[in-house]
């Protein structure tokens, strides 16, 4: 890896405002290799930043650099190392992707030949295979979002920039990129910055998560952090909400505390008594046995990246 | 997807190498610079495109070299003095078809890159707004020069087959080619500019034909009418108004082959010369301009 334990991304104080729209506000983060995840709403600031990033934007104040260069004089040496996938769609139609992506690792500088045996590499990783020789323009939006994928990466970067990998994807296509993106901070040994307004999907391929609100850093922590265990535990039993809700009767007799979650029993913390290992555990199946109910999911509850949109929401408000 | 193990091996069997990285060496900007500017070359006359982008551009060549063939050959096989057509004036001549390659191969380079959001990518390369506008401008700057070469290398050929004075039409030919280059470098511009604001290819060249085939001809008409009463200065200064007449103004200036209908000179030469080049910059700084707010966005 290239990076080391260096810091790949840093910013001081970042600010961008347009006229009255404050798109960053005094925005200090870190960002270290593997794959970060930039989570916020459309708008929240993530696709200024990766464009301030890449020298692109100049920002209002405040300053950052990137792999080591700084944003204000060192945008080109950044630009040659770094690679970016746009949101939108960026690729002429009548171009194979082939051909595209050859021509953009020689815009990156790379020589004929190599550029060439890059794009082949690039693709096959993407999986693109025969239909990158056909003109782009006849492409699903999965095959387009990879060739935009391969551009990306067709220079062999040491950061690359993915804003919205995942828009436009069916379920299948998706969970495909996601794991594309994961590899390609793991096994490619590339940093990645990857924008999603979808909290779920970041929190399963990236290792840290910055979360934007309104161009305002809400949180910027490993992704462990957000999903430690709560304490609650989750149950669910085979049959329909009337079986569920007679087990949370139950075991509400029993001195646990109770509500409906979906088809399953969220149980708060239990109460002293019972948060010996194992005891509340020992309960619930005693008391699904009791009540011939099919215990058929016993597991620790886990935060999720949504819940920091209403801890920290609430607080800053 | 294959799968495809994460660690590449190193017991010599290659079945997949995993990734693999890229530590040859990167090119500086002057080298990108020149294969974009290669490139943007080639798409000016469709090579590196699909076959059918090939067919109005070298349709174009073909109209522009044929009457030049056929000078070339009725020189050959019959005695002259002199060539029926100076070299400047040929261009001049062939001006309309100089024009709706412009216009028509202008968008290729101009348009596509913005109209498709392409640009984002370049920009987000070594390459910055200015220089990469400043390329695409050379690329069709001598796009459009090697259009007009062609057929002026083909007449010089022609007269030194012929045997005709050798030192008149190097001359002749040399100052062709300089005022081709002005001529092309102002044409570039033009359609550059209005293709870079019109994103559609039809209003991209439509606003061309416009700019260069209808004003150039509304120019003509009035200096027509204002040379036949006998308005020489409105005939001369109206001829600042389009590409066409300032390159058969400097040309006549140059006595380069070309005669207007009422002669450029005295104050009027550097005034022309002077319009040429800020027409020129006015133009490059707008594409430097429209491609930097682009890439902004």
């Amino acid at each position: 890896m290239h990076t080391g334990g260096l810091p790949v991304i840093t910013t001081a104080g970042l600010t961008k405002h347009y006229g009255t729209v404050h798109a960053l506000t005094d925005l200090t983060v870190e960002v270290g290799a593997g794959v970060t995840g930039l989570v916020g709403a459309n708008g929240a600031g993530k696709s200024t930043l990766i464009k301030i990033l890449l020298g692109l934007l100049e920002p209002t104040g405040g300053h950052a650099s990137v792999l080591g260069h700084d944003i204000e004089h060192g945008g080109q040496e950044i630009r040659r190392v770094v690679g970016y996938m746009p949101e939108h769609d960026c690729l002429p139609p009548d171009v194979s992707a082939s051909d595209f992506v050859v021509h953009m690792a020689r815009m990156s500088g790379l020589g004929s030949s190599a550029a060439r045996e890059r794009a082949a590499d690039v693709l096959r990783h993407v999986g693109l295979d025969e239909e990158r020789y056909r003109p782009m323009g006849g492409y699903s939006t999965g095959m387009k979002q990879r060739a935009k994928l391969a551009q990306a990466l067709a220079h062999d970067p040491q950061l690359v920039f993915l804003d919205e990998p995942t828009n436009g994807l069916d379920p299948a296509a998706r969970t495909d990129m996601l794991r594309l993106v994961q590899r390609i901070g793991s096994d490619f040994g590339i940093a990645v910055l990857v924008t999603s307004h979808l909290l779920g999907e970041l929190e399963q391929v990236s290792d840290h998560v910055i979360v934007l609100d309104g161009g305002h850093l809400l949180r910027s922590s490993a992704t462990g952090d957000f999903l430690q265990r709560t304490g609650s535990l989750l149950v669910e039993v085979i049959g329909t909400e009337t079986e569920r809700d007679r087990l949370g009767e139950a075991l509400a007799q029993r001195g646990l505390t109770c509500r409906p979650r979906g088809p399953m029993v969220s149980i708060d913390p239990p109460p002293p008594e019972l948060a010996l290992e194992g005891a509340a555990h020992d309960l619930i199946r005693d008391v699904a046995a009791e009540l011939g109910l099919g215990l058929m999911r016993l597991q620790p509850d886990r935060g999720h990246l949504e819940d920091v949109f209403l801890e920290e929401g609430a607080t800053r408000a | 997807m294959p799968e495809i193990p994460t660690e590449s091996p190193r017991t010599g069997v290659i079945h997949d190498l995993g990734y693999r990285r890229y530590d040859g060496p990167r090119e500086g900007s002057a080298t990108i610079a020149r294969t974009l500017f290669t490139t943007g070359l080639r798409h000016a006359y469709g090579l590196g495109r699909s076959g059918k982008s090939k067919v109005m551009p070298f349709l174009l060549l073909a109209m522009s070299v044929l009457p030049a063939t056929i000078v070339v050959g009725v020189l050959v096989l019959t005695p002259a003095t002199s060539l029926p057509v100076s070299y400047a004036d040929y261009t001049n001549q062939t001006q309309l078809l100089v024009s709706l390659f412009a216009a028509s191969q202008a968008p290729v380079l101009f348009s596509r890159d913005l109209r498709h959001r392409s640009i984002v990518l370049y920009l987000a390369r070594p390459l910055g707004a200015t220089a990469f506008a400043l390329v695409r401008w050379l690329s069709m700057t001598v796009a459009l020069w090697a259009f007009t070469l062609v057929p002026t290398l083909l007449l010089f050929v022609g007269a030194l087959l012929a045997g005709l004075d050798t030192s008149d039409q190097v001359t002749g030919m040399l100052k062709a080619v300089v005022l081709q280059a002005g001529l092309a470098a102002l044409v570039a511009g033009i359609t550059g500019l209005i293709s870079s604001v019109s994103l559609r290819r039809g209003f991209a060249v439509v606003g061309s034909v416009m700019a260069l085939i209808v004003l150039t001809g509304v120019v003509t008409a009035v200096q027509a009418i204002s040379a036949s009463e006998d308005a020489d200065s409105a005939s001369v200064a109206v001829g600042l108004a389009s590409p066409w007449s300032l390159y058969s103004g400097l040309a006549d200036a140059w006595d380069a082959g070309i005669t207007t209908q009422v002669p450029v000179d005295g104050a009027w030469v550097p005034v022309y010369v002077l319009v040429a080049l800020l027409l020129g910059a006015g133009c490059l700084l707008g594409l430097v301009a429209r491609f930097q707010k682009v890439g902004s966005r």
